[in-house]
């Protein structure tokens, strides 16, 4: 089942056309990696979900549950991160936590539990002072706490690790990674590398559309590429396999790349094999989510 | 319900931490001690200047002052103390509008309305306790050094003017949904009761308009009757409620 579902949503700002007809749909328990460029609209289609924007047309779907803008009932399945979450900075990160807890409904004790079991997850469990002396990585973290309190069976989080050094973006990737079991994570991030390490899902976005969308391992295999890059270990081999095969491109020192369309793997291979050329590496180039993402964008 | 209350502790948290709950505390104690206390200074203070102002030709007969002394600096300290509450005030909507801290307790569910009746709540408290306290301590002055008694309709025209501070915090909840500064709040709110003033100078509409509940001396000095404040008292309470209610759908509809 699709935790979200969006279909045909439009959006725009006076004579500024943000969205223009995005199709989405998210899987239940998937990691799914929302990536665009800023102003893409990532940030826009994420509040429209959470009912903070009124949408030009287009409907979307939480849980089976249609949203409505201000009225917004299916926000008790959703946990929610913005990319610089604020909190009252007279508070504790405990006394935040509670009054959170306190306005979902909980009760008492299992408000008391949750707050003590997610500031553990997070590692402010030991915390005393007030949110107003919070670095930008507690603050984050305390976010991501405050979105898990009422287990929302969805958690949508807006450029989560952007603006954090490679410590606390580590450490946010590791309890994304850690409540997957728990929850379905939507995520908006322009950072690919770290769609590759944890996400399960992805979807681009550019010019309002998602420009490809679906499994992140079915997608790199879909867009694998042809490509070999072979390192020869001198020169002379270099030239001979270059004065052989006219279409293969020299890329570096003794780095050539050529196509399987032109030659074939096992061409090569033998030929190395019948001149005994000494061969450093060949391999075939994976495709990189920047690779894709360039091709999605240019498109 | 328990929201709400959640709410209304953490308004109440905010106004105690930030510190703004110990300077209307402060505020609004010397305001009534000051009331008495210029009125039994009165006397000295001219007897002081007597010898400057005989020189320049003015004779100083001596003065007994009363408790009425002392309610007429009341009403003419108030507006003070409702001013210095309203720009302090001013930014509990505003505050949270910018900094964004309403999203993420709107995202968990918290109705919008609730918002509202839990500031609108804490204001009027405020707003309630600070005002009588000052009067009390001013009552309490006054019988010691005199006679309370002295001030008619006094009951009456210390509630309107109580009122009238209950109107003008639900015009600023009004302009708090409306505006998304605090200056925007502050204009809205101020033009508005300057225009009341303003009217207030035509006799003719003068006794329909909540400006008149903030003019408690005829009152006490028995120029006025009561019946006469019936009207502008009954305008007053609808006016605060009809603010109050139009503020809820506005704030519903308000892109955060």
């Amino acid at each position: 089942m699709d935790m979200l579902y969006i279909s045909d949503l439009y959006k725009r700002f006076s004579d500024k056309k943000v969205l223009n007809g995005l199709n989405l749909s998210v899987p239940e328990h998937s990691i799914f990696g929302f990536i665009g460029k800023n102003g893409a609209g990532k940030t826009t289609t994420m509040k429209m979900v959470l009912g903070l924007l009124k949408a030009d047309a287009g409907e979307i779907i939480v849980n089976g549950e249609k949203v409505v803008y201000g009225q917004t009932t299916t926000n008790r399945y959703i946990g929610y991160l913005p990319d610089v979450p604020e909190f009252y900075p007279f508070m504790t990160a405990a006394e935040y936590l509670h009054f959170c807890g306190e306005i979902t409904g909980m009760k008492r004790t299992e408000n008391e539990e949750r707050c003590k079991d997610l500031l553990e997850l997070v590692g402010l469990g030991n915390e005393t002072c007030h949110i107003k002396g919070f670095s930008r990585g507690m603050k984050q973290r305390l976010g991501i706490a405050q979105a898990l309190l009422n287990r929302p069976k969805l958690l949508i989080c807006d450029e989560p690790t952007s603006a954090l050094d490679p410590v606390g973006r580590k450490e946010i990737l590791d309890i994304l990674l850690a409540i997957r079991e728990q929850t379905t994570v939507l995520f908006s991030t322009h950072i690919l590398s770290d769609v590759e390490r944890i996400c399960t899902d992805v979807a681009f976005l550019n010019n309002g559309v998602v420009g490809v969308q679906g499994k992140l391992s079915d997608i790199k295999t879909r867009y694998r590429s042809e490509e070999y890059q072979l390192e020869t270990g001198n020169d002379t081999d270099m030239l001979i396999l270059q004065q052989t095969f006219p279409n293969m491109q020299q890329i570096g020192r003794n780095q050539l790349v050529f196509c399987e369309g032109d030659y074939t793997a096992f061409d090569i291979l033998r030929f190395i094999a019948d001149r005994h050329i000494a061969l450093l590496k060949l391999e075939r180039a994976e495709p990189t989510l920047e690779s894709l993402f360039m091709e999605v964008v240019e498109k | 319900m328990k929201s709400l209350l959640a709410f209304i502790k953490k308004e109440t948290m905010e106004q105690f931490r930030s510190g703004r709950l110990m300077i209307l505390g402060i505020l609004f104690v010397l305001l009534g001690v000051m009331n008495p206390a210029v009125a039994k200074i009165t006397p000295w203070l001219l007897e002081i200047l007597a010898d400057s102002l005989a020189e320049s030709g003015m004779t100083v007969t001596p003065v007994t002052v009363s408790a009425m002394d002392s309610w007429v600096q009341f009403f003419k300290n108030m507006p003070l103390g409702l001013i210095v509450f309203v720009l302090l005030q001013s930014s509990i909507f505003t505050k949270e509008y910018q900094s964004g801290t309403l999203v993420l307790s709107l995202t968990k569910g918290l109705e919008r309305f609730k918002v509202v009746v839990s500031k609108t709540v804490v204001l009027t408290v405020l707003w309630t306790v600070g005002y009588w306290l000052c009067f009390g301590i001013t009552y309490g002055y006054n019988a010691y050094f005199w006679d309370n008694s002295v001030a008619q309709n006094l009951i009456l025209s210390v509630v309107c003017w109580w009122l009238f501070g209950v109107c003008v915090i639900s015009l600023m909840i009004l302009f708090s949904t409306i505006a998304n500064s605090n200056t925007g709040v502050l204009v809205g709110t101020g033009s508005v009761v300057l225009a009341s003033y303003l009217l207030g100078l035509l006799p003719k509409i003068s006794k329909y308009l909540p400006t008149l509940l903030a003019n408690g001396n005829p009152l006490i000095y028995g120029v006025a009757e009561a019946k006469t404040y019936i009207v502008a008292i009954l305008i007053t309470v609808v006016a605060s409620l009809i603010c109050f209610a139009v503020s809820i759908p506005i704030f519903n509809k308000k892109q955060l």
